[in-house]
């Protein structure tokens, strides 16, 4: 068979059209490494919320070499929505307190932010969530992050192959960022920890209620590009009643009784998906960020509190996320 | 008036227009120079929501509102939308409708809003291609909703929802004529109203626009369903209103949120039904005229005048 000119150069284009399909899924959708070599995460049992937990907290903090002085500290809880009687929001306690430890470590500001994303009288959620009244008595500014300054940023990876995100100064400007969320099952992303908690930086006055263009853009791919671009610097994971089942809303609460703080947000996440009854790494957004935001193996973080012990019975999962559970 | 009904007792400003007077003094003082709105007292960010709403509780009286007249017409995007904020993509998105209502008596605006209008035709959800209809009935049925029954996006590339989906109806009910695109205006208001109806919520009223996920039923929002029931006002005897209004007339106890009573009172206005509770609730709420947010600000001053607010929506009582 004799190979003209001609099929070289067809074949030639075709090579080419092929590789500029096929080389963007190839290539690493991340363009740094940010993953410490060691993680630290303290797993703190604590079975209700109290005055007390001001004082656990404070000393759970002295486990971490965090360096607050001077700086303005947001903290990020996850505030959705209120239900009577349901584990939705980041207890309002916690917040109260983690707020009041950071004071003491010589935070020149502490402030509360989140963008709720259904709900859009903020006032209305605070007021009914207890919130008001903790921010009131500890006299601590609350920003809406759904109607706050914002400024045009450029994603740090390209998961979604969105290019910039429209986030709020307040969140860009931090100095130290904690994400607080409530640890629960949810039925689009699997789990909703420090990671998924971040989409609360999203703001609605630019893209809606819901953030829906996060949903079509892929949730898993959401969350790390949120998460590459806006780094999580502390993470205090509110398990003392966590929800299982169909959440983020419509789940069942259940006492986990724990609070997980750790200075890697994967780390964070992957503790607090063990303390649910699952395989971390058949979490989308874990296992990818594992790559390059932080680590995801027990191997590779320091425990500092409290042993690791799963579950007997994991939580429950929407069907689509069994396979999230050890045994499957 | 008489001068007990101007009385300010503990605080609270017990005249609806006493209470609307002090609340346009301190909106007028908010107000940018650039004749925009900041969401907030601590933005300086001319954001379209806060705009749109301080102009229609303004009216057209005052320098202030023709300073806000002139601030939408200079920042409506080329292709005939409103950005959300001064400085964003010029895409546009949901707040068209705000600033089509907004503009309703300014003869100068004419021309913008018949741009605004055919924009805001073409704007629609997702769900009204095939393709994403397809996927709806076949492998993505958690939320449960019928894609043939579409309305309008908060922004473009995603569904429809019914905040969004309220203000475009209550624009399009504006439209001066039916020539051209324009007459698709009634086949998309009618698609939007049925869109409604099919997102409300199982035990009556509207959230964001999922009313069952996963087979759990879920709760309704105070404003969502007040926007819901403006753009609804011509159907009160369907159903799922009356039981949405109904819902809307039993808040929970306590209520403390001016943003949510506000839109309650132009709801239930709207629908023939009793508002004083609701304006006494709104009047006793502490520390009014320190709402940092100015759109809940432009809100309360509208439902504290709600015959003419109805009036600029286009609704009749």
């Amino acid at each position: 068979m004799s190979v003209t000119r001609r099929d070289l150069l067809v074949g030639g284009v075709g090579l080419v059209a092929g590789a500029s399909v096929a080389v963007p899924f190839l290539l690493p959708k991340y363009h740094f490494d940010r993953r410490p070599k060691r993680s630290r995460v303290a797993i703190l049992n604590v079975d209700q919320y109290s005055p007390k937990l001001e004082n656990i907290l404070q000393a759970a903090l002295q486990l971490f070499p965090i360096d607050v002085a001077s700086k303005t500290v947001v903290l990020k809880p996850n505030l959705v929505d209120y239900l009577p009687g349901d584990a939705i929001n980041t207890h309002p306690s916690l917040v109260l307190a983690a707020a009041e430890c950071f004071r003491r470590l010589g935070a020149k500001s502490v402030l509360v932010a989140e963008g709720p994303g259904h709900q859009r009288d903020m006032q209305l959620v605070l007021s009914q969530s207890g919130y008001e009244d903790c921010l009131r008595s500890g006299r601590i500014r609350f920003v809406d992050l759904n109607r706050a300054e914002l400024v045009r940023t450029r994603l740090r990876a390209s998961y979604t192959g969105m290019k910039q995100l429209w986030l709020s100064r307040t969140v860009l400007e931090a100095d130290f960022l904690v994400s607080m969320p409530k640890v629960k099952a949810h039925h689009w992303s699997g789990v909703t920890l420090s990671m998924k908690n971040m989409f609360g930086i999203v703001p609605g006055m630019r893209y809606g209620w819901p953030k829906n263009i996060l949903h079509w853009r892929g949730i898993q791919q959401s969350i790390l590009d949120v998460c590459a671009t806006v780094p999580i610097n502390f993470v205090i994971a509110d398990g003392i009643v966590a929800m299982e089942g169909n959440g983020p809303v419509s789940g069942t609460p259940r006492q986990l009784g724990k609070i997980v703080l750790s200075n890697d947000p994967v780390a964070a996440d992957a503790t607090c998906a063990r303390l649910m009854g699952f395989e971390p790494n058949r979490v989308p957004h874990i296992r990818e960020a594992s790559r390059f935001l932080g680590n995801s193996s027990d191997a590779a973080i320091d425990h500092a509190g409290e042993r690791l012990i799963p579950p007997e019975i994991p939580f429950e999962v929407v069907p689509d996320w069994r396979y999230l559970h050890y045994s499957e | 008036m008489t001068r007990s009904d101007c009385a300010i007792t503990r605080g609270h400003v017990t005249s609806n227009e006493l209470l609307r007077g002090r609340l346009l003094d301190e909106l007028t003082r908010r107000q940018l120079p650039s004749g925009g709105w900041a969401t907030s007292t601590t933005s300086k960010q001319a954001a379209l929501e806060t705009a749109c709403l301080a102009a229609l509780a303004l009216g057209l009286r005052s320098d202030a509102a023709h300073r806000v007249q002139d601030f939408l017409l200079r920042v409506q995007n080329p292709n005939g939308s409103w950005p959300a904020f001064v400085g964003d993509d010029p895409d546009g998105g949901w707040v068209t409708s705000l600033a089509l209502i907004a503009l309703r008596d300014y003869v100068p605006g004419i021309p913008a809003r018949l741009r605004g209008f055919h924009w805001l035709l073409k704007f629609a959800g997702k769900e009204s291609n095939w393709l994403w209809k397809w996927k709806f009935r076949t492998t993505d049925r958690h939320v449960r909703f019928d894609p043939d029954k579409y309305g309008w996006p908060w922004f473009p590339d995603t569904v429809s929802w019914v905040v969004p989906t309220g203000f475009a109806i209550l624009a399009l009910n504006q439209v001066p004529c039916s020539c051209g695109d324009l007459g698709q205006t009634p086949h998309r208001v009618k698609l939007g109203i049925e869109m409604l109806i099919d997102r409300a919520c199982p035990s009556g009223g509207w959230n964001a626009g999922n009313g069952v996920v996963y087979g759990a039923p879920l709760s309704p929002h105070l404003d969502d369903t007040a926007i819901a029931l403006l753009a609804l006002s011509g159907k009160k005897e369907v159903p799922p209103i009356q039981r949405a209004v109904q819902w809307l007339e039993n808040p929970a106890q306590g209520l403390r949120a001016p943003w949510s009573v506000a839109w309650t009172i132009l709801a239930l206005a709207a629908h023939r039904r009793p508002v004083e509770s609701q304006l006494a609730c709104l009047r006793s709420l502490p520390d009014l005229f320190a709402v940092e947010d100015t759109s809940t600000l432009a809100v309360m001053c509208l439902a504290l005048d709600y015959r003419d607010t109805l009036s600029a929506f286009g609704v009749a009582i």
